[in-house]
């Protein structure tokens, strides 16, 4: 083997998530070309923010936070983390005291709330959503059952 | 988290898997020769992004198979140091902390990279963190904020003791000593 390149360029979560989901990720370990390490991968990243993610949402994304001139790796992270709070801010970019004000980081908050989708609340609640039309039914069902 | 990266190797494709389309033998070749697989100093190898070119398709004399140079790019898990990560609490014991991403178990989160002061409670088995005079128990399975502070390709021990940890070909070890890491639930 001979490693031309090992640095060939970043992937955010949701690129690779989009990748495993081509690969037949959504049917299951055993359904799809898919091995179960791969799928263990794709079960851990539907959970975080990319999970909701479109790369419509991530392009705007980047165009909106030009103005903070922020690194690579931090766009990056700001992506991947999907930062809610000015702490979350300041541990993705370096230096931040110096490099943003105050008015700043709350923008970037703000933009990060706009453009980017709210993070998956429960990860039964979306398993729910991707099994289709008749399972929602059955649960629905089940939940009658169960209050009663 | 995850980085792309090129490499060319030459694979042998079993007579039996002539069958398929070229593409899709190379890809399974290529997936049962890497995947979930830690290459040094690489990461860990994910899945395959794209073959980009491949050449030959020799078959030498006494071997039924053909060979094929493969110019292709994988993705892997290799997380940049400084970045932060969130996964879940696994394991608690003297030495620190246990992460793990699901996917990837061998992150440790040592006792001096803890927050200070932290304590280990021996009957809980848990680490607490004395924040203003208040206890704040670091409890299992709960997600955990990490930052990265160093990768390490250990390299695989010729003669184990009994009672060592399993080998792990990939460590990372984490560090939540400051704002905004830790319990996401903190903050």
């Amino acid at each position: 083997m001979k490693v031309l390149e090992s640095n060939a360029g970043l992937l955010s979560n949701l690129e690779v998530l989009e990748l495993l989901q081509k690969r037949g990720a959504a049917k299951g370990p055993l359904g799809g070309s898919i091995s179960p390490a791969e799928y263990k991968v794709y079960e851990f990243l539907v959970d975080t923010p990319a999970g909701t993610q479109t790369r419509a949402a991530l392009e705007e994304f980047v165009k909106e936070v030009k103005v903070f001139k922020l690194t690579e790796a931090e766009r990056l992270q700001s992506v991947n983390l999907r930062p809610a709070t000015a702490v979350e801010v300041h541990l993705i970019v370096e230096d931040c005291d110096e490099r943003l004000s105050g008015e700043q980081v709350d923008s970037l908050i703000e933009t990060v709330d706009r453009v980017l989708p709210s993070p998956p609340e429960k990860p039964e609640a979306e398993e729910e959503e991707a099994k289709g039309e008749e399972d929602e039914e059955l649960d629905e069902a089940e939940e009658g059952s169960g209050a009663a | 988290m995850f980085v792309l990266t090129k490499v060319k190797h030459e694979l042998r494709i079993a007579p039996q898997k002539l069958s398929l389309p070229l593409l899709d033998a190379i890809t399974s070749e290529i997936q049962n020769l890497f995947f979930d697989k830690v290459l040094k100093d690489m990461g860990l190898c994910i899945t395959l992004y794209d073959v980009r070119a491949v050449e030959g398709g020799f078959v030498f004399p006494g071997d039924g198979a053909p060979r094929f140079t493969v110019d292709f790019q994988l993705v892997m898990f290799r997380p940049f140091i400084g970045e932060v990560l969130t996964g879940k609490l696994k394991k608690c014991d003297k030495t620190g902390l246990y992460i793990s991403l699901q996917f990837f178990e061998d992150i440790h989160i040592p006792e001096h990279l803890l927050q200070q002061p932290s304590v280990f409670d021996e009957e809980e088995k848990l680490w607490i963190w004395n924040f203003n005079g208040n206890d704040m128990f670091m409890d299992l399975d709960e997600e955990v904020r990490f930052r990265v502070v160093q990768v390490k390709y250990p390299t695989i021990p010729i003669e184990q003791d009994k009672g060592a940890k399993p080998f792990a070909p990939m460590e990372i070890t984490g560090d939540i000593n400051a704002d905004g890491l830790g319990l996401v639930s903190w903050w």
